[in-house]
């Protein structure tokens, strides 16, 4: 007896259960109903991972999100298994949402068959700008840009630069480098930001491209020669020239943008309401005390800013790889 | 002597208290399949974010100490090692804990385990600067050698013949290469989008480890009256403890294997058990005991994944470069406490840094308390855990553990397919320890290859670059040692066996054909390709693969008439229902809920393999499945937040 009843109710419950699964149609006033996952697309321990969870520690707050928001990693290839993913089959009710890497994913859907493109996703708010930095081991002997394009000219194809991957920001720095000084440099692209500083600091490959906030962090055991971007970074590394400063004309295109994104099909409402919290969400106290004890240099911007800067992007990058 | 300056600070309550419950909480998790190490100390950064500095990292870093033990306990009692590190104590722990020693085996996996951690941590204490240094020198030609050093270690690992390991060894090697090429970006093999992501390791230990053993369970329950319990020997600590010591060669090879690999960045500490295992396997005397409960094994296997714990932090402490993944979560960990790796930790942040180093030291003690003492009980229940409610049990914690992982259903597809062909892998003499080494190994050799292969491209050539500096011609020196005295052990093994007695096992023809069916197919595929560098590697492995596969069936064609008869390999009557109920229960996995499926599947299991069918026992039954599934709910849904699709 007991048993038919137990079988019974469970019945009930599962089919109960299968109409309540979360459909497409969730009415924004609910929002949010869940935790809220977060995809990385880059392995717990990154720069990205590590960031994300601080940014997000306090979604739970009544003036925020009203609800906890998860990580969960989703690494390989650059970043291109985690958006696939996303940009394919993560549901778009608001439940689950993504951190994007600019120019990363906007140059990958251009150089390969991704199921993601600027077209079918939509920003949030966006937490961070990490500008790509040109390095050397400490004992090169280059201590200039120009030390290093002088001694590239004469030569040519020798310099070896590693950096995090294929068309990640610090591969776009090093084609730009290419192209403003004319010559040709052997990029590296290594599995991640970590491997690619290990390759400068044992001296296997003889410059780098790399994170500023991970170059910082090296102290003295590198030499960090440019940044590429349109204005030195004051709050971490105020003594490094840019680029411009040195006469390479490089803009702030390879710069690592980090942010929150939705699936386009998400309700307008919740993206509103999303737009909204999470850029008050970056802005706590509490989030801006760990970036920068993390060496993380932030950048808060609104939806509005971050659709502009994807389609300034999205226009420089097509030009930029179209040559290649 | 700095560390003692912080004594205080190290034996604080607070700290121990941390201590004692990271430790016990880092020895369960690790059991659980699925959750490696790695993912452990993920899920506890945001937990620190509310501690001060010291207490969070000490919490970390007794986790990360006390999950690469726990790992050992599930490979132990149920053939299914926790996380990648403990693949090389299950080739003779399980033997061990069948043959009625499974407390013992315990008993030497903690004690091991703890020799190695702290002598880790000591070489972490005195020789940090030097080793930075050292850890530095290993560039792509380094990586890409210590890579194929780990690939000579294959040959010898759980397979009754060396080609059969090798050919599995090059099959794992080639499933590392399938979806996105990671320095290229171009996407291999994707002949079905479960592809798209690749295959995990961790999904593919679990589906290669796990999923063979629910068949086995199944096949036990039905055959087997007794529920296929193993006899327990009482086995007083205080003998463990004396044997232990004296297996002086075993803890030394396996504490140095460990410490080597530790220090390297980026080998992962993943292979440190396997490298030991072979190395004391080598040089054991009598190799022909080991895979069949040698109790060396174990000793050699625990002490080094313990003793890569410590080396593991010295590249990260001293450069923030991290030595295994879960190095570089710690570095997370760090940072977050805006602690930057570098002199700076052990001078302006030296209290943080000596309490951190120091509890990792005292995290040992606490792990071989907590761990002696789960031992006899843990092993106790587990052994007397009837096979039917055991396999059903397994079914979903691998569900679970595979889903937990990346949030993806196509990793639990893929983990019960690739499961269910290792079982029949197993039945023809494939084992699983080689390919999951192979696929550890896939993505080391080949990015480094890769890398290797650019960077001598500007400079002198890529003989120039691979075959000169002294670290690449010790690790060739190795590797052609290696390989040498596998065929030379081979060749004796063969001579030993008079000619006239040799015949093959039975299977072994089914087993070279599908062997060459397979390099065949994986050939096909890679020239039909494009034409790109991507493929370079992956041409290799199918070479490789078919070169192994006709020697496989050279071997066979001599003997092809001899073959012993036998029963039939696979139990297909045994196994019917089990495989409809796990078919259906990745069907109902997403229509109806993760809860509901798993509650129905392990219901079914338990009630199917069952021999009496009465009211009583049926009650029961559902008790024990609710109460499974209130376990598994209150672990996956309260505590590690894994958001499973539907609602139950």
């Amino acid at each position: 007896m007991i048993l038919k009843k137990i079988k019974s109710s469970l019945i009930t419950a599962a089919a109960t259960s299968m109409l309540l699964v979360p459909s497409t149609t969730v009415l924004a006033d609910d929002y949010p109903s869940a935790p809220i996952q977060v995809a990385v697309a880059y392995g717990p321990g990154g720069a990205t991972d590590f960031q994300a969870r601080i940014v997000t520690m306090m979604a739970g707050k009544e003036k925020y999100l009203n609800m906890p928001m998860v990580i969960f990693n989703k690494p390989g290839a650059g970043g291109q298994k985690g958006w696939n993913w996303y940009a394919s089959d993560a549901s778009k009710d608001g439940h689950q949402l993504a951190a994007y890497n600019v120019p990363h994913f906007i140059a990958q859907s251009l150089k390969f068959d991704t199921s993601y493109n600027t077209g079918n996703l939509e920003p949030i708010a966006n937490w961070g700008a990490d500008p790509a930095v040109l390095i050397v081991p400490a004992d090169s002997p280059f201590n200039s840009a120009t030390d290093l394009v002088a001694w590239s000219k004469a030569n040519p194809g020798k310099l070896t630069v590693s950096g995090a991957g294929l068309y990640v920001g610090h591969h776009i720095a090093s084609l730009q480098l290419d192209k403003a000084a004319d010559i040709s440099t052997k990029y590296i692209p290594a599995g991640g930001g970590v491997a690619a500083m290990k390759m400068v600091l044992g001296s296997q490959v003889m410059a780098g491209f790399n994170n500023l906030s991970d170059a910082f962090r090296q102290g003295d055991r590198i030499k960090i020669l440019a940044v590429a971007d349109n204005q030195r970074e004051q709050g971490f590394l105020p003594d490094v020239p840019t680029f411009k400063e040195q006469g390479i004309e490089i803009d702030d295109s390879s710069v690592n943008f980090r942010g929150i994104m939705a699936r386009k099909g998400t309700p307008p409402e919740v993206i509103e309401f999303l737009a909204e919290r999470v850029h008050l969400m970056f802005q706590d106290a509490k989030v801006a005390g760990k970036m920068k004890a993390g060496g993380s240099p932030m950048r808060i911007m609104t939806r509005a800013e971050v659709q502009q800067m994807w389609v300034e992007r999205q226009a420089y990058l097509t030009e930029l790889l179209s040559d290649l | 002597m700095e560390i003692l300056d912080y004594i205080g600070a190290i034996f604080s309550l607070s700290n121990l208290t941390v201590l004692f419950f990271a430790t016990a909480a880092g020895l369960i998790l690790g059991a659980l399949p699925g959750l490696s190490p790695t993912m452990a100390v993920a899920l506890l950064i945001p937990f620190t974010f509310q501690m001060d500095a010291a207490t969070g990292l000490v919490l970390l870093g007794a986790v990360y100490t006390a999950t690469v033990a726990g790992g050992a306990i599930s490979g132990i009692l149920v053939n299914i090692p926790g996380a990648p590190a403990n693949i090389a104590t299950v080739l003779d722990g399980h033997p061990m804990a069948k043959q009625g020693k499974a407390t013992q085996a315990l008993h030497f996996c903690f004690i091991s385990s703890f020799v190695g951690g702290i002598i880790g941590v000591l070489v972490l204490i005195f020789f940090t600067p030097p080793l930075a240094q050292l850890a530095l020198k290993f560039g792509p030609s380094e990586m890409f050698w210590m890579a194929i050093v780990g690939v000579t270690v294959i040959g010898t690992l759980g397979s009754k013949s060396v080609i059969k390991g090798l050919f599995s060894g090059a099959l794992g090697l080639w499933i590392s290469t399938i979806g996105i090429s990671p320095i290229f970006g171009e996407s291999r093999f994707v002949f079905t989008d479960h592809l798209t992501g690749g295959v995990h390791i961790v999904v593919a230990l679990i589906g290669l480890f796990a999923v063979p053993q629910i068949y086995q369970l199944l096949v036990t329950s039905r055959q087997d009256s007794s529920g296929g319990l193993f006899a327990m020997e009482s086995s007083p600590l205080w003998s463990s403890i004396k044997y232990n010591l004296s297996r002086v060669k075993a803890l030394t090879i396996g504490t140095i294997s460990g410490v080597v690999v530790g220090i390297i960045p980026g080998a992962g500490g993943q292979i440190a058990g396997l490298v030991a295992y072979d190395q004391v396997r080598k040089f054991s005397p009598d190799a022909s005991k080991f895979g069949n409960g040698e109790p060396d094994g174990v000793i050699a296997a625990e002490s080094a994944n313990n003793a890569m714990v410590g080396p593991s932090l010295v590249p990260l402490l001293t450069l923030g470069i991290p030595g295994s993944p879960t190095a570089a979560v710690l570095l997370g960990g760090l940072l977050i406490n805006g602690l930057f790796p570098g002199p700076d930790l052990f001078t302006v942040h030296a209290e943080v840094t000596w309490t951190f180093i120091g509890s990792l030291l005292l995290a040992q003690v606490f792990m071989i308390i907590i761990g002696l003492a789960l031992s006899r009980s843990s092993s106790y229940w587990v052994m007397r855990v009837p096979s039917q409610y055991m396999a059903a049990a397994v079914t979903v914690l691998a569900v679970f553990g595979t889903y937990s992982i990346q949030n993806s259903y196509s990793d639990v597809v893929l983990m019960l397919v690739l499961g269910s062909l290792m079982y029949l892998l197993n039945k023809y003499g494939f084992s699983a320890a080689p390919i999951v080494l192979g696929i550890i190994l896939g993505p080391i050799a080949e990015d480094n290859f890769s890398m290797g292969k650019m960077i001598a491209d500007v400079g002198d050539g890529a003989l120039a670059y691979f075959l000169t500096g002294s670290i690449n011609l010790v690790l060739i020196f190795v590797c052609v040692v290696s390989i040498g005295y596998s065929v030379w052990v081979e060749v004796k093994q063969r001579r030993q066996v008079a000619q006239d007695q040799k015949r093959s096992a039975p299977g072994t023809r089914v087993a070279a054909v599908g062997a060459v069916v397979a390099a065949a197919v994986v050939m096909t595929m890679v020239m039909s390709a494009d034409d790109s560098q991507a493929y370079d590697f992956p041409f290799l492995l199918a070479i490789l693969m078919a070169t192994f596969a006709v020697m496989l069936l050279i071997d066979v064609l001599r003997m092809w008439k001899r073959e012993k008869s036998g029963p039939g390999l696979v139990e297909w009557s045994d196994l019917g229902a089990g495989i409809v109920i796990i078919v259906a229960y990745l069907l109902l996995l997403q229509s109806a809920g993760f809860y509901l499926a798993s509650w129905l599947a392990f219901t079914a299991i338990v009630v199917f393999y069952s021999g009496t069918k009465n009211r009583a026992q049926l009650t029961r039954i559902l008790w024990v499945s609710i109460g499974f599934m209130v376990v598994i709910y209150g672990l996956f849904n309260l505590s590690l937040r894994v958001v499973t699709p539907g609602l139950l």
